[in-house]
């Protein structure tokens, strides 16, 4: 393996070339000048080669090339770009310190006729959120939220109104990995999906991978989204207080020692319990979450982050019954350069997601709890070779533990106790991937992630007469596994390939094609995932899903880069994929292989978005049409049905207007063809006046379009001299127009208001939900 | 008394905040009407099949009755009992069709079942499985309920004492009666147990229903089979769904039929307990 590698590489020219001619390195960090953040995906472009490189995830940059006088210009989105010239005799380090363009001075920005980034990178299928845009736009109850903007992505439709569940490229929403300073976030609701656990003051950016995948990444088929958090300011001391209406928070961030190390402390909480508490109700609901950083940069070469987070939601409903979920993650990372072209990323990950029910009725007391634990090793290095060839290889190790769950019964309680068996996973995956410019033009990644999946002992596999019976299971025997003794294993072998080439001067097209294996799949049944639902690992009856996806994609971009508009299609199909049996029971069954069903799905559309990234007015329109299907023996009569995640239009606006420097505005639309859903071909009766419907067809019925308009208003007053602290106001009208948005389609009895049956109990009806009307929203922030 | 696994359902659906909720009227085309059959054998006497059709969604009244068919019911020895349909020519029970008399099912056997009807056989197998005995029935006064209660006087709770056998899988189907009136909670409600969470003391577990003094209550323990016990659990299911949201997507329920009909053979062992509601003593 090693050798072949080592063959690779010199049949490549990488190591035959390096000696040939003596190099040096220029190397070194890009930072935001006001705070010290590190700053990622900066373009660092050397005008004399016409070529450059891309900050990595650290922001740290390497390029090596032969001894001369260089003209470097290192640009940024949002940030002046600055401009040295060097003369590189010997290896030297540059660091970096770009300052943000204020937006009150109209500037001409002398980009040295440099594309940007969307048109030059390799990578396609991927969106930026820009976290400064998210929070001038409008939100629900004033809580600015990723997750929203990210719904309105082209290729990406939301869940449905009110949850922070989103559909990729006809992905179901577990198929999106999730991470946080890059520990997977299993759930990221609070209050069934109001709100994502993403607290918008720690954010520093984060990017939404839909096609294309980078050999790095793994374990999802859909999508990536990775949200990194800020290390706080290491200048000078600042505080932010937000209050609005549903919740507080609190941000303190600031240097431990000057430009060496600095933390971050971020804190929310709901506090429409303490209004509840105060009027002695017993039904009391609450969120929080709590992020924490700190970062010590040893010296140039070693860096050191650790961040938690911790996030829950408590629902207390008195003495009838309560439940509560959470996520908690730990990240320590170290960075570390090697020499000048070698930069290592070690992380050792944690991640717990938990829920808990308790019904506190004295004869039918419980308490269910349920988890999902993984600590994972990670050893990444980028290998900037040459300005033309860069390397990436690393390798990667989970442990996971599946507890899908435990009842205990209360003293008093009719029922028993019963514990289900856990589940246990090692994941290793090796990957190596290569960013290869082959000439001005033409630009190629490719690689492969090879991933082992171990589904390990302690645990028990029951084998059955027949495994699809799930009326009544009978069991022949039972396996017994003992600690990390192999139940089964999973190889696979998943390419990526990506090119680029440029058009014209302002243009590229772009091609990709990824393999994704996703061997942790949901245990839901229902469109949106609730925060009960357990996972499990692929094991002795569950195959690994895998994914092939191939997008090909234009990119240009307008006048100057003010502009970018790209346009991308996309093929993807789904092998085993994980489904249910139609009444499948997957709440507390021990039994739960019965119900497994695996089967194909098809996914395929068009994007397209034009984004204006410069100026007063800045912001995205994009336009997807998609279908998905899929094909499932065993469910839906193994007919193909449309997927729950299928829309064929989808049109979302985004913008924000900065009209003077108290005043900036926001507003977002969206319109939506209605999710599928199933109604009934007729009804019957059965015994004690009973009604019920007779089903047909899975989906075969189209909700009502979705549309919505949501508008915003911040007023930052003048800052006062003398004041230490800056205040803003954000103001917000969520669904202005108060369209009434079909949220699910049920049918019942007939009957009224108070929920009293209408006539002889014989009569059905079809009943829409609908979620919000029109709620405006106020929000009182200072920043010191 | 309901499913275990039901309370998440509940829970999930219940929780959508802020939502409000409007008929709409669904444009269905017509389906072709297919046969419901509703058969009960027990080890009292309460035995018949009810065999009627199917209908279009927005349609409602009583069911359309299929009073030609032929019912037949054959126990393990080969006996077969041919029901009859309305032999007392009542029109509220068109479409019933009796047991013969002195037919009475046994525990322990196994009772197949044929429907005729408009050329095609229909048929199940089901077996009588014995049930638990209720233990007692006492009265409590819910005193939450007494402050404000629903319907004037109905303040009593009626609460059931049992021993689940720890030594045999059992399921359970329960109705309640107050004076011989049925009594849900909720239309859509179905009280059904499975043994698998339950310990062996039953105790202090409230029924449906809050009840007045003087009421004579019946509560009706019934054992039914696996197969039930999961028909029953798809009923709910469909009947209390949320349209696929939260829930599962609506799917017919798995039922004991055969040629696609819908409803289920049912075959249970009964035990009932009645009590009047007095002023507990206390």
């Amino acid at each position: 393996m090693r050798k072949s590698l080592f063959m690779v590489l010199v049949l490549l020219g990488i190591f035959g070339r390096a000696y040939a001619q003596e190099k040096f390195t220029l190397n070194g960090y890009v930072k935001d000048a006001n705070n010290g953040e590190e700053l990622l995906g900066v373009t660092v472009f050397v005008q004399e080669l016409r070529n450059g490189v891309i900050s990595n995830n650290y922001g740290f940059y390497s390029i090596t090339m032969a001894p001369g006088e260089y003209t470097i210009s290192y640009s940024f989105i949002g940030y002046k770009t600055l401009t040295r010239k060097i003369v590189l005799s010997e290896d030297m380090v540059q660091n970096i310190s770009l300052v943000e363009e204020s937006t009150e001075l109209e500037e001409v920005v002398v980009t040295g006729e440099r594309p940007e980034k969307n048109v030059v990178d390799i990578q396609m299928s991927v969106n930026e959120i820009d976290i400064r845009q998210v929070k001038k736009l409008p939100a629900l109850f004033g809580e600015p939220d990723i997750i929203k903007t990210i719904q309105l992505l082209p290729g990406v439709i939301s869940a449905g109104e009110g949850t922070s569940s989103f559909f990729v490229r006809g992905g179901s929403a577990d198929q999106n990995l999730i991470l946080i300073d890059e520990a997977p976030i299993y759930d990221p609701s609070h209050l069934f999906g109001l709100f994502s656990v993403f607290n918008a003051d720690i954010i520093k950016d984060a990017e939404l991978y839909k096609g294309g995948i980078p050999a790095r990444f793994g374990g999802r088929l859909s999508s990536i989204l990775d949200v990194r958090t800020r290390d706080g300011n290491n200048q000078k001391f600042e505080g932010d207080a937000g209050i609005g209406l549903l919740a507080t928070s609190l941000s303190l961030e600031g240097p431990l020692k000057k430009d060496k190390s600095s933390f971050i402390l971020s804190a929310r909480r709901s506090y429409v319990d303490l209004f509840a508490r105060a009027a002695n109700s017993e039904n009391l609901v609450h969120f929080y979450d709590i992020n924490a950083k700190v970062n010590w940069r040893a010296n140039n070469k070693n860096r050191f982050f650790l961040a938690l987070y911790a996030g829950r939601d408590n629902f207390d409903f008195g003495d009838d019954f309560g439940f509560d979920w959470g996520n908690r993650t730990a990240t320590f990372r170290w960075n570390h350069l090697f020499n000048d072209k070698l930069f290592s990323n070690t992380s050792l990950i944690a991640s717990n997601f938990d829920y808990g029910l308790e019904s506190r009725d004295a004869s039918q007391g419980f308490t269910w709890d349920s988890s999902i634990e993984e600590f994972t090793f990670k050893q990444d290095l980028n290998y900037f070779i040459s300005p033309k060839f860069e390397l990436d290889f690393g390798y990667h190790l989970t442990y996971r533990k599946f507890s899908p769950g435990r009842i205990a019964p209360t003293p008093e309680s009719i029922f028993k106790g019963k514990d289900l068996a856990k589940e246990f996973a090692l994941d290793h995956a090796f990957y190596i991937g290569s960013q290869h410019k082959l000439s001005e033009k033409i630009s190629v990644t490719y690689g492969a992630r090879f991933s082992l999946f171990q589904n390990v002992g302690k645990s028990q596999v029951f084998l059955y007469e027949d495994a699809q019976n799930n009326i009544n299971p009978v069991r022949t025997d039972t396996l017994f596994f003992d600690q990390f003794e192999t139940i089964k294993n999973y190889f696979n072998v998943e390419p990526r390939l990506a090119v680029r080439y440029i058009v014209g001067e302002n243009s590229s097209l772009k091609l990709s094609y990824n393999r994704m294996v996703q061997n942790t799949h949901l245990i839901s049944s229902g469109t949106v995932p609730v925060p009960f639902n357990t996972w499990a690992p692929s094991s002795y009856y569950l195959k690994p899903q895998k994914a092939d996806q191939v997008a090909v994609g234009y990119f240009r971009n307008f006048k100057d880069n003010e502009y970018e508009f790209s346009a991308e299609v996309y093929y993807k199909t789904t092998n085993n994929v994980t489904d249910f049996a139609d009444n499948a029971q997957i709440f507390f069954n021990e039994d739960i292989a019965t119900e497994y069903r695996q089967g194909k799905g098809e996914a395929y559309g068009l994007e397209l978005l034009l984004k204006k990234n410069e100026g007063d007015i800045t912001g995205f329109v994009s336009y997807t049409w998609s279908k998905a299907n899929r094909t499932v023996p065993g469910v839906n009569l193994s007919r193909t049905f449309d997927a729950n995640h299928d829309r064929r239009h989808n049109f979302n606006a985004i913008a924000t207007y900065d009209y003077n420097d108290k005043w900036s505005f926001g507003a977002t639309f969206t319109y939506g063809t209605g999710k599928p859903t199933t109604i009934p071909a007729g009804s019957y009766q059965y015994g004690d006046g009973y009604i019920a419907d007779i089903i047909t067809d899975r989906n075969g019925f189209r909700l009502p379009a979705f549309h919505k308009l949501d508008l915003s208003a911040t007023l930052t007053p003048r800052k006062n001299k003398g004041k230490k602290w800056e205040t803003s106001w954000v103001f917000a009208l969520y669904n202005a127009y108060s369209r009434k948005n079909p949220f699910a389609l049920l049918t019942q009895v007939t009957q009224n208001k108070d929920g009293d049956i209408i006539g002889d109990g014989t009569e059905k009806e079809a009943k829409m939900i609908y979620l919000f009307p029109v709620l405006p929203s106020i929000t009182y922030n200072i920043k010191f | 008394m309901k499913n275990l696994k039901q309370h998440l359902y509940i829970i999930a659906v219940g929780l959508v905040f802020f939502s409000c909720e409007e008929p709409v009227i669904l444009e269905i085309p017509d389906a072709q009407d297919q046969i419901v059959i509703e058969g009960l054998i027990t080890n009292a006497d309460l035995n018949y099949v009810k065999v009627t059709k199917s209908r279009s969604f927005y349609e409602s009244g009583l069911a359309e009755a299929v009073p030609d068919a032929t019912v037949t019911v054959t126990n393990l020895n080969g006996t077969a009992y041919v029901f009859e349909h309305n032999p007392e020519n009542d029109p509220e029970l068109e479409g019933i069709y009796s047991a013969p008399a002195g037919f009475i099912g046994e525990i322990n056997n196994s009772y197949a079942l044929s429907v005729i009807a408009e050329g095609v056989e229909y048929t199940a197998q089901e077996t009588l499985m014995p049930v638990t005995t209720i233990d007692s029935l006492t009265v409590e006064v819910d005193f939450e309920e007494m402050e404000d209660p629903e319907d004037e006087g109905r303040f009593y709770e009626v609460i059931f004492f049992a021993q689940e056998p720890q030594d045999r899988i059992d399921h359970y189907l329960f109705k309640f009666y107050r004076n011989d009136t049925l009594v849900k909670d909720f239309a859509e409600d179905i009280y059904f147990a499975e043994d698998e969470f339950l310990g062996s003391e039953i105790d202090d577990l409230p029924i449906a229903g809050y009840y007045a003094l003087d009421d004579t209550v019946r509560v009706e323990m019934y054992s039914i089979t696996r197969e039930a016990f999961v028909f029953y659990v798809d009923l709910f299911n469909l009947i209390n769904g949320d349209g696929g949201m939260f829930s599962p997507p609506p799917a017919n329920p798995r039922n004991n039929l055969s040629n696609g009909a819908f409803g289920y053979f049912q075959v249970s062992a009964l035990d009932s307990e009645t009590i009047i509601v007095k002023e507990p003593d206390n």
